[in-house]
């Protein structure tokens, strides 16, 4: 592991939001590298500081008066009704029969040659030869394959 | 984390009209979705708005919530929303210029000791050079102590996004610290 690619992954290991399988492999390079090491130490003492920054930044919490007159105004006010119940989603019934649809649609194309047809026949074989021209925008010149229904070349030009 | 069963009963007596169950529901988040509101608004006054219109709307919409996921979150996002829709309404109304300009007088440094009202500017200064979703991201996880699916949770984004900005706003707020603030980084 270089350590281009430690450096990159060093701001998540100092928090700890690394797999622990990923952390060790990390880890281990930076217990031998002494520029990562220090590195990582900064983002951690980073972290540290600024953590402790903000409990000593308490933010001003509301009066109790004022929790309770703010609350008493909340729950004055209307609450929208009840969505459905967790197992009947519109959405989710909307988007699988259009799923449903357009999937039959996809296989009735599909298969519209080899099941549907109306006199109950096999489909008819594909060309036995199969021709593939070339033509050169410079010189105008045209080469033609002929190949096959198993698109082996016939040796025809 | 998870919903738990107390708040789960609390949820089903509000919804079946017993308003007066909604503030043992919100209140053991009451000085958490403040200090949210500060750091994303960075205005006390503001930042109460913002966790009233949170609460608010946590009261209206109580109905819509699922849960199967976390209340806290579920509030956190919902203040998250609306800090954010403020600060951009905030800074079209003003400007980029006039916002520079209280950046400016916001980073003003005295030359007496350290207080802690200028403790309280310096970890601003830090945190005013991330984007706006950086410090989402940064606030939840490392000011509040939420973990990354939590955030991610009550961001409503990936838990990877929340990785990539999380990386990013630690290394800014490194660069400045070794940079400018040498004193946060030796913890004198």
């Amino acid at each position: 592991m270089t350590c281009a690619k430690v450096k990159k992954s060093l701001p998540l290991l100092a928090g700890d939001d690394i797999p622990a399988r990923r952390a060790r492999r990390l880890l281990a390079h930076v217990d031998g590298c002494p520029l990562c090491r220090k590195e990582l130490d900064e983002y951690r003492a980073t972290l540290v500081r600024v953590k402790a920054a903000a409990r000593e930044d308490r933010v001003e919490d509301w009066s109790d008066p004022e929790w309770k007159g703010l609350l008493a105004r909340i729950t004055a006010g209307k609450m929208e009704k009840r969505s459905p119940a967790p197992g009947f989603r519109p959405r989710w019934a909307m988007a699988s029969g259009l799923a449903a649809v357009i999937l039959l649609a996809v296989l009735t194309l599909v298969f519209r040659n080899s099941i549907f047809r109306p006199d109950g026949t096999a489909p008819a074989p594909g060309p036995e030869v199969v021709s593939v021209t070339m033509v050169s925008q410079e010189t105008g010149l045209q080469v033609v394959w002929f190949l096959n229904k198993n698109f082996e070349w016939k040796g025809d030009k | 984390m998870r919903m738990n069963e107390t708040e789960k009963e609390l949820v089903e007596m509000v919804l079946s009209g017993r308003s007066e169950a909604f503030e043992p529901l919100v209140t053991p988040y009451r000085q958490p979705l403040l200090a949210i509101a500060y750091r994303l608004t960075r205005d006390l006054e503001e930042a109460k708005e913002v966790a009233q219109e949170a609460l608010l709307r946590a009261y209206k919409y109580l109905g819509r919530y699922d849960t199967s996921r976390s209340f806290r979150n579920w509030l956190f996002q919902i203040a998250a929303n609306e800090a954010r829709d403020r600060v951009r309404k905030r800074m079209r109304e003003a400007g980029a210029v006039e916002e520079a300009g209280r950046e400016s007088a916001r980073s003003k440094d005295p030359d007496s000791g350290r207080s802690s009202r200028e403790f309280r500017s310096d970890l601003e200064n830090c945190l005013s050079v991330l984007s706006p979703r950086e410090r989402e991201v940064f606030v939840l996880r490392d000011l509040e102590d939420l973990d990354i699916k939590e955030t991610a949770g009550a961001l409503g984004i990936s838990s990877i996004s929340v990785r990539v900005h999380l990386s990013s706003a630690r290394r800014k707020i490194r660069d400045v610290i070794v940079a400018k603030y040498p004193h946060l980084q030796e913890g004198s």
